[in-house]
C-alpha cells in the first residue's frame, strides 16, 4: 500500500499513518494485547450556513485522528490521538496499558473478524469535483437561495456541506484496508411567512447527481402551499408520509435493529426475529456497500467487507444488526455491522412501492400529509410508544384531494403499530440525511393507515 | 490581571501553547480581517458504560485544538484545526479568509455589539481530582448502582449506566484584547433503565452533571435514587389508575418545572432563534423582540438563567466572545424582559451582549445558549402546594417529552405520578400527559415552593450538532385547571 507522509513534527522524523499504525498494533501486541485495531484518519470539510437567505457563515474544519482499541484479557480500552509524532504514540501505549490494568474484564466479549479481506470498490463514493470544489460552493448556494425565491420564498435557511476524508485501517487479525469518500449536503428550509414554511434536502457522494437547485424549489413549492393553516384537529388519519419524515421514523427502526440496542432494552424488536413486524408492504434494508450511499464504506470498523442485510423482509423481522463479537455469543454471522462497541446501520433502505402521487392520494378519505417532522421521543423504547412533531407544510386530504394546509398537531403512536398500518408505498424514492436524520436513509412516501393525532389543550 | 500575566499562568506541562491564539488573531487581522477571535481548547475525557451487569469499552482521550473566528469583508467565517502547529493553524485562517470573502457577496452583513475586552483567568477546583483516579474506582459508581438494583428485588430487565469525566481549558483570545484562561472540569452520570412487572414495561433515564471534581460523583448517592426510581417504577406499573379526564389541577416537582423552563421559556428566549439563524435546524421562536416588556405568564412566574451558579453543570464566567457573565432575569412577575444574547444578535437587536454564546468545543462556532435555567422559588412548601389542591395530580418526573420547533405546544408524559385527592398523595397515575401552548402553562402557574432542585442536560442545537451541558430546575410549581391529553 501506498505511503503517505502525513506528518513531519518538529525533531521526529517523517512518519507515514501505516508505519505509525503498525507500530501500534505490534507494540501493543508484544505487551500483552489480545486484539488491537487502529484507524487513521483526516477529514475536510467546508460548511456555508445560510439564514434569511444569506449566508450567516461559513465554516472551515481540518480534523485528523487516529482511534485504537485494544483488548487485554478481555478488558476493552479505547482512545484517539492527534498527534502522529511517534512520542505521542507511545504516550497512548503506556496510557492505554496502565488504563486496562485498572479496568474490569467485559465477559462477553468474543474478539474481532480473522482478516485478511478482499474489498471492492464502492461505485460513486469520491469524487473529485467535490474535492476540488472551493469557492464555487458560493455559487451553487447562491443558485439554489434564487431558485427558491423565483418559487415564492420570502426567505430561506439551511446548510450547504461538502467532506473530503480518507481512512486506513489495521487490525491484529490480519485487516489491512483503505477508502476515500467524497460528499455533499444540502438542506434548505424555505418560508413564505413565519408559519408557512417547506424543507426539502438532499445529497450525494457525486456531484453529478446532487441536486440543491431540485430542492430549494421543492422546499419553497411547500411553503407556498402552507400559507394560512388551520389549527387541526385530533384523531386518526391516515397520513401519508413525504421521504423526509418517513426517513426520521426509519431511522429508530435501523437502530432498534442493533443488537446492542435490543440487548439494552432501547429496541421495540427484541424477541421478534422471523416474527411479523410490520405490514407486507416493508421491506427495510441496510445496506453500507451501496453505491453512492451516503455513509457506504468499503469495511466496517473492525474490517469486514460491508454487504447489504435485510432487516425487515416482507414485514418479517430477518435480523439483528451484528459485529463479529455480538455475533459469536448469538451464534450467528456478523452482518458488517461493526461499530465494535455498538453495531450501527449504515445506509437505510426502504423498497420501493408502484404507487405514483396521485394513486396515493386516491387512497385516502381522511386523512394528512406530513411533510417533515422533529422531536422523536420514546415514551417507552420497547414497547415503540413514541411522539413526534410534525413542522412545515401539513396537508389535510379529503376524498383524495387535498383540502388546505393545518397547524399544531402531534403525532403520538406506536412505532411497530405504525410499520403494521403501511398500506401503500411511493414508487419514488429520495435520499435523506441531516439534522433529524443522522442514518442516511432512502424512502419514498409512505401511506400509513389509521395514525394517532393530538393537540395541545385548549 | 493583565494579559501577560494570564499567559504566566502556565497551564500545566505538554498542555497548551496559549501564544498559539494570539498568533492565530494576529495573523487574521495581518491578512484582512476586521475583526478576529481564537480559543485553544484541551479536553481530557474518562468515559466508562455498564450494560446490564457488563463493563464496555472504558475509554479516554485528549480532545485538543483551535477554533478560530474571523470577520472579513463584513461577514462571518469560522475554522478549525486539531493539528495545532504554527503552519495548520496559519492555513486554517487562510481557508476561512478566503471562502469567507467569497460568501462575502451573498454574506450577512454582520456587527458585533461592544464588549469590554477582559482579562481574566478562573479555574473550578476539584476536592477530589479526577485525574487521582483509577478507571476501577470510577468503574465502581456503575457496578455500585447495578448493586442496588439487583437489592431492590425490582425485576429490572435493562440497566444501562455510563459514568464521564471532563477537563477542559479553554484560552480565548481576540483581536480586541480579551485574553480569559478557563479551567473547568465536569462530572456525568447517565442511567436508562427498564422495568417489568407482570408482562408490561416502564422506562427512565435520568442525568446528574457538574461542575467539579469527582466529590460531585461520590456527594451524590445514585445507588439511592436509583433504588427509588426502580421501586416507584414498579409500584405504578402495578397499580396506577388511567388519569382523570375533566380538568384538574396539577403539581410538577422540580424535574418537571425544570424541563419546561429550558424548552419553552429557554429555548425561545435564544436571539438567534428571534432573528432565525436557527431556522433550518433547531428552528425559531414564538417570540418576537416587540414582546419584550408584555406579560406571558401569571405573576407568580420569575425565570432566570445564570451561567454563574457555582457547581453547575453549565457553568462559566466568561463566555465564548470573552463577555462576562450574569445573571439573565428571562421572565419576572410574568413580564417577558430579556432574550438570551450574543454579540451579533445584540447589536442587530439595539442591545449589549449578555454573554449567551457558548460552543460545545474548539470545532464549533459559539452560538446563543442557555446555561442554567431556572424557576425562581416561591413562598411556599411543596407539601403546601399539594395540601391546596382537592382534585390533582402529581407528576414526579416524566419520560418522554417535545414542544414545536417555534416553542408554543409541548408534550410532557409523567412517569412517577400521583392522584392529589382532598390535599393528600392517593394511588399512582399512568402516563399523565400535559400537552399545552406556552402561553397558556406559564399563565396557568399560579404558585411556585421553595424545594430548589437543579437538573443537568445536554442541549442539543446547531449544525453540526452542539450539544451541550446545561442544568435546569427551579421548585414544585401549582398549575391550575388543566384538562390532561390522552
Amino acid at each position: 500500500m501506498k505511503k503517505q507522509a502525513v506528518v513531519a513534527g518538529a525533531g521526529n522524523e517523517s512518519i507515514s499513518k501505516e508505519e505509525i499504525a503498525a507500530y501500534l498494533v505490534k507494540q501493543l501486541r508484544k505487551k500483552g494485547a489480545d486484539d488491537v485495531v487502529v484507524s487513521a484518519g483526516t477529514e475536510e470539510a467546508v460548511q456555508l450556513k445560510f439564514s434569511n437567505s444569506t449566508i450567516s457563515t461559513t465554516q472551515s474544519w481540518h480534523s485528523e485522528k487516529l482511534n485504537i482499541f485494544m483488548a487485554v484479557d478481555r478488558k476493552l480500552v479505547g482512545t484517539s490521538i492527534r498527534s502522529l509524532e511517534k512520542r505521542a504514540v507511545d504516550d497512548a501505549i503506556a496510557k492505554m496499558l496502565k488504563f486496562a490494568a485498572a479496568a474490569v474484564p467485559n465477559k462477553e466479549y468474543l474478539g474481532i473478524a480473522e482478516g485478511p479481506f478482499s474489498y471492492k470498490e464502492i461505485p460513486e463514493t469520491y469524487d473529485k469535483a467535490i474535492a476540488g470544489l472551493g469557492d464555487k460552493a458560493v455559487d451553487i448556494l447562491n443558485g439554489a437561495i434564487n431558485i427558491a425565491r423565483k418559487n415564492g420564498a420570502g426567505r430561506t435557511a439551511g446548510v450547504f456541506e461538502t467532506t473530503v476524508s480518507n481512512v486506513y485501517l489495521l487490525t491484529s487479525n490480519g485487516v489491512e484496508a483503505e477508502d476515500k469518500g467524497t460528499k455533499a449536503y444540502f438542506s434548505v428550509r424555505a418560508f413564505v411567512d413565519k408559519y408557512a414554511s417547506g424543507h426539502h434536502i438532499c445529497n450525494s457522494r457525486v456531484l453529478r447527481k446532487f441536486t440543491p437547485e431540485a430542492s430549494a424549489e421543492k422546499a419553497a413549492t411547500i411553503a407556498r402551499q402552507a400559507v394560512n393553516p388551520k389549527p387541526g384537529v385530533p384523531g386518526n388519519y391516515d397520513v401519508i408520509f413525504s421521504p423526509l419524515p418517513f426517513a426520521n421514523l426509519l431511522e429508530s427502526i435501523g437502530k432498534a435493529a442493533s443488537i446492542f440496542n435490543v440487548e439494552s432494552k432501547l429496541s421495540c424488536f427484541a424477541g421478534k426475529l422471523g416474527k411479523n413486524v410490520g405490514s407486507t408492504e416493508v421491506t427495510l434494508v441496510d445496506d453500507g456497500s451501496l453505491p453512492n450511499g451516503f455513509d457506504s464504506v468499503k469495511c466496517d470498523e473492525e474490517g469486514v467487507p460491508t454487504q447489504k442485510n435485510v432487516i425487515i423482509d416482507k414485514g418479517i423481522l430477518k435480523t439483528y444488526l451484528h459485529n463479529t463479537s455480538t455475533a459469536r455469543r448469538h451464534k450467528t454471522k456478523t452482518t458488517a455491522n461493526a461499530g465494535i462497541v455498538s453495531p450501527n446501520p449504515f445506509n437505510l433502505v426502504f423498497e420501493k412501492g408502484n404507487f405514483n402521487k396521485e394513486e396515493m392520494l386516491r387512497q385516502v378519505k381522511r386523512g394528512l400529509i406530513v411533510t417533515n417532522v422533529w422531536y422523536t421521543r420514546f415514551q417507552n423504547y420497547e414497547s415503540g410508544d413514541f411522539s413526534t412533531i410534525p413542522r412545515d407544510g401539513m396537508f389535510l386530504v379529503e376524498n383524495g384531494r387535498v383540502t388546505g394546509p393545518v397547524k399544531e398537531l402531534r403525532i403520538s403512536d406506536n412505532l411497530v403499530r405504525i410499520l403494521k398500518n403501511v398500506a401503500a408505498v411511493g414508487d419514488e424514492p429520495e435520499p435523506v440525511f441531516g439534522w433529524e436524520v443522522e442514518v442516511p436513509t432512502i424512502t419514498p412516501a409512505v401511506l400509513v393507515k389509521g395514525v394517532r393525532l393530538t393537540k395541545s389543550v385548549e | 490581571m493583565s494579559a501577560k500575566s494570564v499567559a504566566k499562568s502556565a497551564l500545566p506541562k505538554d498542555s497548551l501553547e496559549l501564544d498559539l491564539a494570539t498568533f492565530a488573531v494576529d495573523y487574521a487581522r495581518k491578512i484582512g480581517a476586521s475583526y478576529a477571535d481564537a480559543r485553544l481548547e484541551s479536553t481530557a475525557v474518562n468515559g466508562f458504560v455498564l450494560k446490564n451487569g457488563v463493563p464496555q469499552v472504558s475509554g479516554f482521550d485528549i480532545v485538543q485544538g483551535i477554533g478560530i473566528r474571523i470577520v472579513m469583508n463584513n461577514t462571518l467565517g469560522f475554522a478549525s484545526t486539531n493539528n495545532i502547529s504554527r503552519e495548520k493553524v496559519r492555513e486554517a485562517v487562510e481557508k476561512a479568509a478566503k471562502l469567507t470573502s467569497a460568501a462575502s457577496r451573498i454574506g450577512e452583513k454582520v456587527k458585533l455589539s461592544g464588549a469590554e475586552a477582559q482579562v481574566a483567568s478562573y479555574e473550578v477546583k476539584q476536592k477530589v481530582k479526577l485525574a487521582d483516579l483509577t478507571p476501577k474506582d470510577k468503574l465502581k459508581v456503575l457496578f455500585d448502582a447495578e448493586k442496588a438494583m439487583k437489592a431492590t428485588k425490582v425485576n429490572v430487565t435493562g440497566r444501562f449506566f455510563s459514568m464521564s469525566d471532563f477537563y477542559t481549558e479553554k484560552y480565548f483570545a481576540s483581536s480586541e484584547g480579551s485574553r480569559v484562561l478557563s479551567r473547568i472540569p465536569r462530572t456525568d452520570f447517565w442511567y436508562f433503565v427498564t422495568v417489568e412487572e407482570a408482562g408490561r414495561t416502564a422506562q427512565r433515564y435520568w442525568q446528574y452533571g457538574a461542575a467539579g471534581g469527582f466529590e460531585k460523583i461520590t456527594g451524590s448517592d445514585f445507588p439511592g435514587l436509583l433504588a427509588a426510581e426502580v421501586k416507584a417504577t414498579c409500584n405504578n406499573i402495578k397499580k396506577a389508575v388511567a388519569a382523570p379526564k375533566e380538568k384538574v389541577d396539577l403539581v410538577v416537582a422540580p424535574q418537571i418545572t425544570g424541563i419546561m423552563v429550558h424548552e419553552s421559556v429557554g429555548h425561545p428566549y435564544e436571539a438567534d432563534r428571534v432573528l432565525g439563524r436557527e431556522a433550518a435546524q433547531a428552528g425559531e421562536s414564538f417570540i418576537s423582540a416587540k414582546m419584550l416588556g408584555t406579560r406571558i405568564g401569571s405573576p407568580a412566574v420569575n425565570i432566570v438563567d445564570d451561567p454563574t451558579v457555582p457547581g453547575s453543570f453549565g457553568y462559566y464566567l466568561y463566555d465564548d466572545e470573552g463577555v462576562k457573565a450574569r445573571e439573565r432575569w428571562l421572565i419576572k412577575e410574568g413580564i417577558i424582559t430579556e432574550l438570551l444574547h450574543n454579540r451579533e444578535t445584540a447589536a442587530i437587536l439595539g442591545t449589549e451582549s449578555n454573554a449567551a454564546s457558548r460552543a460545545t468545543g474548539y470545532d464549533r462556532e459559539p452560538i446563543v445558549r442557555m446555561a442554567n435555567s431556572i424557576v425562581k422559588p416561591g413562598d411556599y412548601s411543596e407539601e403546601e402546594l399539594i395540601e391546596s389542591v382537592k382534585s390533582g395530580v402529581f407528576l414526579r418526573n416524566f419520560m418522554e417529552w417535545n414542544i414545536d420547533d417555534k416553542r408554543l405546544n409541548a408534550k410532557y408524559t409523567g412517569a412517577e405520578a400521583y392522584m392529589i385527592r382532598n390535599g393528600r398523595l392517593a394511588e399512582p397515575v399512568w402516563r399523565p400527559t400535559i400537552e399545552i401552548s406556552t402561553p397558556k402553562l406559564w399563565s396557568s402557574v399560579d404558585a411556585a415552593a421553595g424545594n430548589m432542585e437543579y437538573h443537568a442536560g445536554t442541549c442539543g442545537k446547531a449544525e453540526p450538532m452542539q450539544a451541550i451541558p446545561v442544568w435546569f430546575g427551579g421548585p414544585s410549581m401549582r398549575i391550575r385547571n388543566i384538562r390532561l391529553s390522552f
